[in-house]
């Protein structure tokens, strides 16, 4: 398959984000859209950090034609009380209208590190319902993600747990593959999650065995991430991949790669870099451009009865 | 909700549970007025007029008209909107830009919309004028709170009568409030459902119970302290191919007993109703024609007065 419309094809499930790049935005946009993509993940940094304003951020995001696939990223939002509480609303509104304005339908949420916070997950429960509640008017879902270093919710499993407490239709999970693969959470879990309420799935590898501690995974989280494929583990990422495909997930992956090399790079040559990722993650793991039985057909059997 | 449950501080004696069911968690109680913004009030005037409305009253400080008829209550807002540039396309078309809710307590309500996830929107009351707590709606619409309708009304306050003119028009053919259509997003249904639902405690009503001619969607019935006070929410999604997928609130409902009276009644008053395959006048229900490219009424069959 070599023809480029059968690669642009191919990898439109795919998506950048604008974290992995270094330089202005403007570029950043440029050099995805270059590599193929049709999607981009955007961090408030970098709308907020753009020398017109955020709102002229957005302005470029639209003009670039790419789809926002996402908008991150809400921090430590839940299980606090009181006048922290208080103030964490009016961080999550401010999020919600930029998410707004940028046409993303996701905001992603990570969980808590706070020591502030309660362990409780009732309560983590209810103000995620709260957060999603805030939602609703502007059409947004909450990916809820569940960080490796998080205080109390560090596992999708966990993070599982309390998106079906607080049971609102538009909050739903943020899978991150590396903080499965650093947390060592067992595979199997995913069976048991509803494809429906997975919002978004973040994929990245890193190059050591293990990541032990809290320490250790934070700094390999934020200095240290490669695309999928780059990694040491290529397996269990696949394994990853395939089942949450054949659990029925139909929506987005970004490639949430934080890395210090990457960023002072070329863009081009990282942006390549995520092209191929995504080329392999659709022919050779998802088979995505392999057509399935009955798809070719102009009609359905129903409407040629009728 | 008692206040005492939200300021415990303020509680001289032991907490009380809260004073309203649990079905009606703010002690709903219908709806006082809908608002629509429009910057040609004077032809969504005679719409109105057409619809059995009359203008009674202004607004002391803005461009702002109250249009009545029996217990029903219209608010032409024609106010510019801040920064006052060129008006967009949606304030050429006019928009049902706020619906307000009679509730027990307006502060309790507000409080405990806001704790669980309403969104506060800002209100600029002038001098001596109430100031109406509000939650941000769909579309960019607002949805108010409103403790002043029993002894004397907010209309008292900021809307001076306008001379000569009945304050109290009756309705015509007894028509009265019956809901609010709703456009939704796709696949927006169930956030909707559940904002209404955690908010306002309405009810998800069985897809088998369908009132007047138009049955789309889903239906939700909101809660009232006087039973004939509630209302209707009606969600409906985009068709798959729909060109205008955009969240708004589309229309009001309107109850009357007999729909075939009411629409002769509103006929000699020059409103014009749809008769086409799809939806036409009969004892169920009748909808209008679409005036000023965006305000249609609904007629449905309703016995109550």
């Amino acid at each position: 398959m070599t023809d480029e419309r059968s690669i642009l094809q191919a990898i439109q499930g795919f998506g950048m984000d604008t974290i992995t790049l270094a330089g202005p935005l403007e570029a950043k946009l440029d050099a995805m859209k270059d590599a193929g993509f049709r999607q981009v993940m955007l961090k408030a940094n970098d709308l907020v950090g753009h020398p017109q304003g955020w709102r002229a951020a957005a302005a470029s995001v639209r003009a670039s034609g790419l789809r926002g696939t996402g908008f991150q990223v809400l921090r430590d939002f839940e299980g606090l009380s009181g006048h922290l509480h208080q103030y964490k609303v009016d961080i999550a509104k401010t999020m919600l209208e930029m998410c707004a304005t940028l046409d993303c339908d996701v905001l992603l949420a990570c969980s808590s590190t706070s020591t502030h916070a309660t362990q409780d997950l009732d309560q983590i429960a209810r103000d995620l319902r709260k957060l999603a509640m805030l939602a609703i008017p502007h059409g947004i879902r909450i990916a809820y993600e569940g960080l490796s270093w998080g205080r109390t919710v560090n596992e999708f499993t966990t993070a599982w747990d309390v998106v079906c407490r607080a049971d609102c239709p538009n909050l739903g999970l943020g899978i991150d593959s590396f903080h499965i693969l650093a947390s060592k959470t067992p595979l199997d879990a995913l069976d048991e999650l509803d494809p429906a309420r997975i919002f978004l799935v973040q994929l990245s590898d890193f190059m050591w065995q293990e990541a032990r501690t809290f320490e250790e995974r934070m700094a390999t989280a934020r200095t240290f991430r490669v695309f999928p494929g780059e990694g040491v583990h290529t397996a269990e990422l696949v394994e990853l991949v395939k089942r949450v495909d054949a659990l029925g997930y139909a929506g987005d992956y970004s490639f949430e790669v934080f890395n210090d090399d990457y960023v002072q790079m070329p863009l081009p040559m990282v942006s390549q870099r995520a092209r191929r990722s995504a080329l392999w993650l659709a022919e050779d793991v998802l088979r995505r451009s392999v057509p399935l039985p009955n798809q070719l057909r102009l009609r359905s059997a129903a409407s040629s009865a009728a | 909700m008692s206040d005492f449950l939200l300021h415990p501080q303020h509680a001289r004696e032991p907490l009380q549970a809260s004073f309203s069911d649990e079905a009606n968690p703010i002690g709903l109680d219908g709806v006082e007025f809908i608002e629509y913004s429009t910057s040609r009030p004077q032809a969504l005037g005679q719409v109105l007029e057409m619809m059995g409305f009359h203008p009674v009253a202004r607004h002391r400080s803005r461009e702002v008209l109250l249009y009545r008829q029996g217990a029903l209550n219209i608010v032409v807002n024609a106010h510019p909107v801040e920064g006052g540039a060129v008006p967009a396309v949606q304030d050429i078309v006019p928009s049902i830009s706020a619906i307000a809710l009679r509730v027990r307590d307006a502060r309790a309500a507000y409080a405990y919309v806001l704790e669980r996830g309403g969104w506060e929107v800002p209100t600029h009351p002038e001098a001596m004028e109430l100031n109406i707590p509000a939650i941000h709606g769909v579309g960019g619409s607002r949805i108010y709170f409103i403790d002043r309708y029993r002894e004397f009304s907010i209309f008292d306050v900021d809307f001076v009568p306008i001379p000569s003119v009945d304050p109290h028009p009756p309705a015509i053919a007894g028509l009265h409030f019956f809901g609010v259509v709703q456009y939704i997003g796709m696949d927006r249904t169930y956030d909707w459902v559940e904002f209404y639902q955690e908010l306002f405690g309405t009810a998800l009503i069985p897809d088998e119970l369908r009132f007047g001619i138009m049955p789309a969607g889903k239906l939700l019935r909101a809660p009232a302290l006087d039973p004939g006070n509630g209302f209707m929410l009606q969600l409906i999604e985009p068709q798959l191919d729909a060109i205008d997928a955009s969240e708004r609130l589309q229309r009001i409902g309107l109850g009357v007993p007999d729909v075939l009276a009411a629409v002769r009644a509103l006929r000699a008053l020059g409103m014009e109703f749809v008769e086409s395959e799809g939806a036409h006048t009969e004892q169920r229900g009748a909808i209008t024609k679409t005036y000023l490219g965006g305000v249609v009424f609904e007629l449905v069959h309703s016995e109550r007065t």
